[in-house]
């Protein structure tokens, strides 16, 4: 399933501009640590966080898209380094753990 | 006998805080990692000349790194974290070279060393080598690379605007949507 797929599948809001990509595993975490050292690249990122340094986190480790969960507000200066670096920043309203339970049951598990 | 053409893996991951503290009387940073599963807190101390203030815990994690083939183990235990430039100084080198590189779909971050900084403590250009092969060869690098340079770049610290890549913050329940700044 790709990004675009993703957005379509589960009725997200897309708030960056971002480069359409396979997703190949799920991550789930609010700890930026957590995400450096356990993140697999092309893995969708599950968290709460908002502030910009998740951008460059992201970018660390190669995710293919951050999914803002719990319908947190994303600062604008997050959605600009995001779209500076073509990472996809999406939001749910949805809880962390309904939206997981979603994308399980689109078949989306870590491999 | 070719030598090693490595293939690193994070070991040795262990969780903690980077504990960012200033002496009143010198204005002085120092910082180090704590491995305890909660934040220093407390009030300030007198350790010789200085009285040291906590002024942040910032939630991190140090590791090590190992080739899967050779089995060479090389150590971050002195690896403060990576702080990514924000463009605050138009004549950093950190800049001039982010802007270079970024043409070339490669990001750059910074790799910190704890506070006070000493001579020795430099990352040699092997080890940021090592540490940017690992973090690379974790992505799709026909997409993009990153490149991790040195502190040493950055003249001065007083001025620089940059963010580290940590979590501060965390025993509230809602993130800080702003950081203060720690160097």
């Amino acid at each position: 399933m790709t990004t675009t797929e993703l957005i379509k599948n589960i009725g997200l809001k897309a708030l960056s501009e971002f480069d359409d990509r396979k997703i190949t595993g799920v991550f789930v975490s609010d700890m930026l640590s957590d995400v450096m050292a356990g993140a697999k690249s092309g893995d969708l990122w599950v968290t709460v966080q908002t502030h910009k340094s998740i951008v460059p986190a992201a970018n660390l480790v190669d995710v293919s898209a951050v999914i803002i969960t719990s319908g947190k507000e994303v600062p604008q200066d997050t959605v600009e380094l995001a779209n500076k670096h073509n990472i996809a920043i999406l939001k749910s309203d949805l809880p962390t753990f309904e939206l997981v339970g979603k994308l399980y049951g689109l078949g989306l598990v870590t491999k | 006998m070719p030598e090693c053409q490595h293939l690193w893996e994070m070991i040795n991951i262990q969780f903690g805080f980077v504990v960012f503290e200033k002496c009143s009387h010198c204005n002085g940073l120092r910082t180090y990692f704590s491995p305890k599963d909660h934040p220093i807190v407390g009030d300030a101390y007198l350790e010789g000349e200085h009285t040291w203030r906590c002024m942040e815990n910032a939630q991190s994690f140090q590791f090590d790194l190992r080739c899967a083939k050779c089995n060479r183990v090389e150590k971050y235990d002195d690896f403060m974290g990576f702080l990514y430039c924000t463009g605050c100084l138009p004549d950093c080198q950190v800049d001039i070279i982010q802007k270079k590189l970024e043409t070339q779909k490669t990001w750059v971050l910074v790799a910190f060393s704890f506070f006070p900084r000493k001579e020795k403590d430099s990352f040699s250009p092997e080890r940021l080598k090592i540490l940017e092969d690992y973090f690379n060869q974790r992505r799709d690098t026909s997409r993009s690379r990153v490149a991790i340079l040195s502190y040493d770049l950055i003249e001065d610290f007083s001025r620089c605007k940059g963010e580290f890549i940590h979590d501060v913050g965390m025993l509230s329940l809602e993130p800080p949507k702003e950081r203060k700044p720690l160097l």
